[in-house]
């Protein structure tokens, strides 16, 4: 499975979905809402949003691409929008595949792509405003 | 007639999200721009952080856009 999603991420359920007899690994990685903090300040929460449906495709594009490259039983995707608060998943990666090295050099490949070419962004939202990370255009002072 | 999408950043610098803009037929995304910014001012310190997209594909500044495509205006992408 590939794709946006507004609600809660499952990951228990995807990692679920992956196990299958012909694999021995199933590695997970999981984005999560770092409180950070600064000045006194600290992040509240982090919104996302996304352009759809090209940021469904290029993470499909992404999948395409690990199995191309590895030799996986089992990818999937998914990235939230919208509010996600502080320890929630924004994004769950899960990949088996027969043996362990693939696994773990795939889901670290979908990460990295991920942040290179699905059209996702994120706001920062800060007790004292916010910033779009990676544009530094918001209403917090730096 | 276009529609072009602004998204995080750019959405914020041009105070909208979805303008609609007579274009001629055969029209670059480089022809686009500035009658974006002429009604964006906002947008112009962003220029060199933008990514563009026709149809839901990344495309180049020598990129076709005709009457009916749709043009996504990205900022630098930040998922994750």
């Amino acid at each position: 499975m590939f794709g946006i999603v507004e609600e809660k991420i499952d990951v228990g359920a995807m990692i679920g979905a992956a196990s299958r007899p012909d694999c021995g690994a199933v590695c997970t990685f999981v984005g999560t809402t770092r409180v950070d903090e600064s000045g006194g300040n600290s992040v509240e929460y982090l919104e996302y949003e996304a352009y759809r449906p090209m940021a469904d495709r290029k993470l499909e594009e992404i999948g395409a691409e690990i199995r191309s490259r590895w030799d996986v039983g089992h990818v999937s995707i998914v990235h939230r929008v919208g509010r996600v608060d502080p320890a929630e998943a924004s994004v769950a990666i899960v990949v088996a595949s027969p043996r362990r090295g693939p696994a773990f050099e795939a889901s670290r490949y979908a990460i990295e792509r991920i942040k290179e070419i699905v059209p996702i962004w994120k706001r920062e939202v800060w007790s004292d405003g916010y910033v779009w990370v990676g544009s530094q255009v918001g209403t917090r002072q730096a | 007639m276009i529609e072009v999408l602004l998204f995080g950043a750019a959405a914020d610098r041009a105070g909208t999200r979805k303008v609609r803009l007579e274009v001629e037929e055969d029209s670059t995304l480089a022809e686009i721009w500035p009658l974006l910014t002429d009604r964006y001012p906002g947008l112009c310190p962003m220029r060199d952080t933008l990514a563009f997209a026709v149809n839901g594909e990344y495309a180049r500044m020598d990129g076709r856009v005709g009457p009916g495509d749709e043009v996504a205006v990205l900022p630098p992408v930040s998922g994750g």
